[in-house]
């Protein structure tokens, strides 16, 4: 897949104040349509970097460019229309009485006109699964839900890029599947998602690419498979693979490949090697 | 901004006194700072303030609010400069028709006035930076006598500031990636457009307070009678270094009463 590049990092390094740089020249390249997950330990500055992508940090040093444009000029609300960022806590933006008016926010602030907003509140709180609380008082709702609201909020704006800081936080499996789908959903309708997780069964199954930051560096940039290939890679920043690559990786000496990401792949596997050995007869 | 009224842990001089006498030294500036109108006496104390500051190795920390409050002080001094329009006058702002008066007194009481707002805040801002806030609730009980729940709750406010401040931060980024612009010029729109930072900012904190609440009463708060783990004591510094400070400031009152430094 060669599209064109769509959000460019140079470069880039950022500190909070005087305290040591938490990005050290960090360059990353990131094609319209990619699904990448950002992952690493907390405080490696998975949050900094998400944050300089809709422009709400700004680059101590180096460039970030969104469709060819530097953004070091370029206000977050300005941004917000082609960058659209789901944060960790919904609760530092809800402060509407009915949830569907939570969801209008963005798009009122766009000044769309009022069928548009309608239709597309109901598009985004129905992907969501929240269609039946449209008009409920959001603090009424549990956290998982009033994440589901601030997600909602932002996919309801339609921007070309989503970032969403671990969207999975606080959801039941259930939930979290829901959301991964949706994300999933999202991708294949042609929108560039970008997505922060330790949650590293979701990486495999929903990125294409994983960038690992460690320490303010990356560590890692390319296909999940690749990345989660190099255990002692990833051991550096004490990640670890999926429990089916772990798996698929101790039976390496018996000619299973180390990058197997899903059980149902394993099992693929198994089955027709066991079949061509005649293991089943 | 958010570093405003944190302790900074260092290992210096001004650090290793106990909380009474830093509180001392701040209150003495203030005393001080009050009764003096001299500039020169206030530069004097500013410049000790900044020499304690360095002392303490914190002025490094205090130079982003220094510089803030060096703008206050700007603006101190030009009101002052302006509205001040006894004595001999030394140009005036609009020439011609002679009005507004600068005059040579009022670039004094000026500097005064801003040296002296600069001192004040100063000061406390250093003995907030050097002393850990459980010494100063700690002072506030034993030696003051003040009832835990009062000094608690100071804490807790000032506490609850630079965590308040952070999230401010973090409100509007929030509705500002949802297109949310804090703009116009129309004092009302203006006013209007604050509340989606606003209203979030609110609920949070009722949240937080309830959620103190909790966690104080899970931990035992006012559960009977309560015991320190750390005891602050007076070392012989801390008394000579107060006793030190008393006698200048009665000395200096006294020296205010006979007339010095009144202008």
């Amino acid at each position: 897949m060669s599209r064109k590049s769509l959000l460019k990092v140079e470069n880039l390094t950022f500190k909070y104040g005087a305290e040591p740089p938490v990005l050290k020249n960090i360059s990353l390249d990131i094609a319209g349509g990619e699904c990448i997950a950002v992952i690493g330990q907390n405080g490696a500055g998975k949050t900094t970097l998400a944050k300089h992508f809709n422009g709400m940090l700004k680059p101590v040093s180096g460039k970030f460019y969104v469709g060819g444009k530097d953004t070091g000029q370029l206000k977050v609300s300005v941004l917000a229309r082609t960058v659209g960022y789901v944060f960790q806590n919904p609760d530092h933006q809800i402060f509407h009485d009915t949830v569907a008016k939570e969801v209008a926010f963005g798009l009122k602030n766009f000044q769309l006109p009022n069928e548009l907003i309608t239709a597309r509140v109901a598009a985004a709180l129905e992907a969501v699964g929240l269609t039946a609380h449209h008009a409920t008082y959001p603090f009424n709702l549990s956290k998982g839900q009033r994440q589901r609201v601030a997600l909602a909020s932002v996919l309801a704006l339609q921007t070309e890029v989503i970032i969403l800081d671990e969207p999975t936080t606080g959801q039941d499996y259930r939930e979290s599947m829901q959301i991964m789908n949706l994300v999933k959903q999202l991708h294949q309708n042609g929108h560039t998602v970008i997505f922060i997780t330790h949650d590293m069964s979701l990486v495999a199954e929903f990125a294409q690419r994983a960038v690992v930051l460690c320490d303010g560096k990356i560590l890692a940039d390319g296909g999940v498979r690749s990345v989660f290939s190099q255990p002692e890679l990833l051991q550096k920043t004490f990640l670890k693979p999926p429990q089916i690559t772990a798996l698929a990786q101790s039976l390496n000496g018996y000619a299973v490949p180390p990058d197997i990401l899903k059980v149902e792949e394993m099992y693929e596997l198994l089955k027709t090697r066991g079949e061509e050995i005649g293991c089943f007869n | 901004m958010a570093a405003l009224i944190e302790y900074l842990p260092k290992d210096s001089p001004v650090h290793r006194l106990n909380a009474l006498t830093k509180f001392f030294w701040a209150l003495f500036t203030l005393g001080f700072g009050l009764l003096f109108n001299d500039y020169r006496y206030l530069l004097a104390l500013l410049a000790s303030v900044l020499l304690v500051a360095a002392l303490a190795r914190v002025l490094q920390n205090l130079l982003p609010v220094i510089s803030g409050l060096t703008v206050f002080a700007a603006m101190l001094f030009l009101i002052q400069t302006l509205f001040y329009n006894q004595g001999q006058v030394l140009f005036y702002l609009i020439p011609g028709v002679d009005w507004v008066p600068v005059t040579f007194q009022g670039l004094l009481s000026g500097l005064a006035m801003a040296a002296r707002m600069m001192t004040i805040i100063l000061s406390f801002l250093v003995f907030l930076a050097t002393t850990r806030t459980q010494d100063i609730v700690l002072t506030l009980v034993e030696k003051f006598k003040i009832p835990y729940d009062y000094a608690f709750m100071f804490l807790t406010a000032l506490r609850f500031i630079p965590s308040f401040l952070n999230e401010v931060k973090m409100v509007s980024a929030a509705q500002q990636a949802r297109g949310h612009a804090i703009e116009g010029i129309n004092p009302f729109k203006k006013i209007k457009s604050y509340a989606p930072v606003m209203i979030p900012l609110v609920l949070l904190s009722i949240n937080k307070a309830e959620n103190i609440a909790m966690a104080m009463e899970t931990k035992g708060y006012c559960g009977g009678h309560r015991t320190s783990l750390r005891e602050t004591k007076m070392k012989h510094a801390d008394y000579l270094l107060t006793a030190a400070l008393i006698l200048l400031l009665v000395s200096s009152a006294a020296a205010r009463a006979a007339g010095y430094g009144a202008t």
